[in-house]
């Protein structure tokens, strides 16, 4: 296992701090060495190299605009990558593409379903499409509408439908058919804890019967949850790939705080980070996020937080206080 | 099921999951033209010239407004790759056991399956009260390969265009821009012997134009010396907006 100073000193070299060194032994699912991908001037992933064994879990976790779903556009075979390789299944992904896709389910993060077709239509023209039996799309559809909670909303169409349950359409369209391989980006948005906590059971029993699982995620407890190895993207580079024990214990120690504050800005954010016995923030990426700060010595550093805070005129809804985790041990990573 | 049938059986659910009532409101616009302008106008314009032939504005206009119906029916088969790309199954489909190639086809399939069938409708519908038109052995290739060449190159124009779009707005606004200055840049309403010399050379250049008239050729037994070279137009016309089509699809980011 590496140590700090030894993440440090290839995090600045732009090496991967993995335990590839945990190399993953048995069949490679996937393989990917060197790959990049460039979008005009911007380098969206920027020579990663992983791999993921037959049955795995394989968590991908980064925030917003690291490469995670770049990083599937390219092993879906959506989009070819301008350097490197990659295989999936065993498939070249640039000359065998039709071989995978064969093979592989996606659940994109971006909304997608048949707009003119009711649910019961989604899921039935979607076996068509994968050239499934008549009756085993009846079957399907009447198990995935009980699992997903959609048996009221077969005959509703998309736009008559809740963001969460548009969502819960989504995935579940995606098991109408057999696979080898998944591939989910961040599939839970928009999905009720109970709902997010039947997929992710489903998730579990599917890699059991030998499905591959490849899920991004910026939720760190589904991460730890779900995932047998997960791989930290930052600005598109894997900083640091290992089993979930491993990086929890990467993480270095201390306490996490999350405070939900409205309208926090850049000034503020400055002034925590320069609190004496502050080790490092994490600023939200999104409104509905907290502020996330690092403390060895929570009980004098979250009142001094609060009473900061209190003192910039920002408005507290929330507070959190964990003990290391993979969440810090992301933060860590990410944040500097 | 083949591959590029399941494309095929996808859009046809997708269509009449669009509106039922689709088939309908495609009915009316044509038949307008046809049964109010076709016969007002006759009151004003007395016979039209075709081939040495004189023949009634109706009948002169009729093949012409059905020949029309596949740019809309390209219309709303464009507007599908519109809304695949817009509601996230274009990329859905491209991660499936699909190729580029298949997606295209089968659009450019459904555009001329819904084109075709607008306009024989229409046909069908008309046919009765157009003295002198008639729907025969030796007229049938003509009419058929009317809307299928004209259908292919108005599928693949609009294909083309939808995947550059990337508004709703947009879409819109290319079908009022380009597809109405077309039926008007053709010989659809009149011939182009009354054309002004740049009006009349923007329309040899439609193949609107010339599918028109190869289907008033179908339809009325008048040919000119031209349809040979019309048909061979409109082939190319249409081959070469097809590769354009097939080009700009591949080149799509997804």
């Amino acid at each position: 296992m590496l140590n700090n100073e030894q993440i440090r000193e290839r995090m600045v070299k732009g090496e991967p701090t993995a335990s590839d060194l945990a190399e993953p032994s048995g069949d490679l699912v996937i393989d990917v060495k060197g790959l990049a991908k460039v979008y005009g001037e911007h380098r969206a992933l920027d020579g990663i190299t992983f791999s993921v064994k037959k049955g795995e879990i394989f968590g991908f976790l980064g925030p917003n605009g690291a490469g995670k779903t770049t990083t599937i556009k390219v092993l879906t075979t959506i989009t070819p990558p301008t350097q490197g390789e990659a295989k999936v299944l065993g498939y070249d992904v640039t000359r065998e593409a039709a071989a995978i896709r064969k093979r592989i389910g996606l659940v994109q993060q971006q909304p997608s379903h048949e707009i003119f077709m009711t649910v019961k239509q989604n899921l039935r023209t979607y076996g068509l499409l994968w050239d499934m039996k008549k009756d085993e799309i009846e079957r399907r559809i009447a198990s995935l509408s009980e699992l997903f909670g959609l048996k009221d909303v077969l005959g509703m169409k998309p736009p008559e439908l809740s963001i969460g349950q548009r969502r819960r359409l989504q995935v579940a369209r995606e098991f109408m058919h057999d696979m080898d391989l998944l591939f989910l980006d961040e599939p839970t948005t928009g999905l009720d804890p109970q709902v997010r906590r039947a997929l992710l059971d489903h998730l579990k029993e599917g890699a059991k019967n030998g499905l591959t699982i490849f899920f991004t995620t910026h939720i760190m407890e589904e991460a730890e949850f779900l995932c047998d190895r997960i791989a930290i993207i930052h600005r598109g580079r894997i900083i640091a790939c290992d089993s979930v024990t491993n990086l929890r214990a990467k993480s270095g120690g201390g306490t996490l705080i999350e405070v939900f504050v409205k309208d926090i800005d850049t000034a503020t954010v400055d002034f925590v980070r320069s609190m004496p016995g502050v080790k490092r923030v994490a600023p939200p990426d999104q409104a509905d996020e907290p502020l996330r700060v690092s403390v060895d010595t929570p009980s004098t550093m979250l009142p001094s937080l609060l009473d900061a805070l209190a003192k910039r005129g920002c408005s507290v809804t929330g507070v959190n206080v964990k003990e290391a985790s993979l969440e810090e041990a992301f933060l860590r990573m990410v944040a500097e | 099921m083949n591959a590029l049938l399941r494309l095929l059986v996808r859009d046809i659910r997708g269509s009449i999951g669009m509106s039922p009532y689709l088939v309908l409101s495609q009915l009316v616009s044509p038949l307008v033209y046809i049964f109010v302008a076709g016969f007002m106008y006759g009151g004003i314009v007395k016979g039209m010239e075709i081939g040495g032939v004189t023949v009634s504005y109706v009948l002169f206009l009729a093949p012409g407004i059905v020949v029309s119906q596949f740019m809309l029916g390209a219309s709303y088969a464009g507007s599908m790759v519109w809304f695949d790309k817009r509601m996230g199954m274009l990329e859905q489909i491209l991660a499936g056991p699909f190729s580029r190639a298949q997606y295209v086809t089968s659009k450019l399939l459904s555009v001329m399956m819904q084109g075709v069938a607008n306009a024989l409708l229409v046909l069908l519908i008309a046919l009765p009260v157009l003295v002198g038109a008639s729907l025969s052995a030796s007229g049938l290739p003509l009419v058929l390969g009317s809307l299928i060449l004209g259908s292919l190159f108005f599928g693949s124009l609009i294909l083309a265009i939808s995947t550059r779009i990337k508004t709703d707005q947009s879409l819109n606004m290319v079908f009022n821009t380009v597809f109405a200055p077309l039926m008007f840049l053709s010989s659809v309403f009149y011939p182009l012997d009354v054309a002004p010399p740049v009006l009349r050379i923007i329309a040899l250049c439609n193949p609107l134009t010339y599918s028109v008239d190869m289907i008033r050729a179908g339809l009325l037994g008048i040919t000119t010396s031209y349809l040979p070279y019309e048909i061979v137009v409109l082939s190319t016309e249409s081959t070469c907006m097809l590769l354009v089509a097939v080009h700009t699809f591949r080149s799509v980011k997804v």
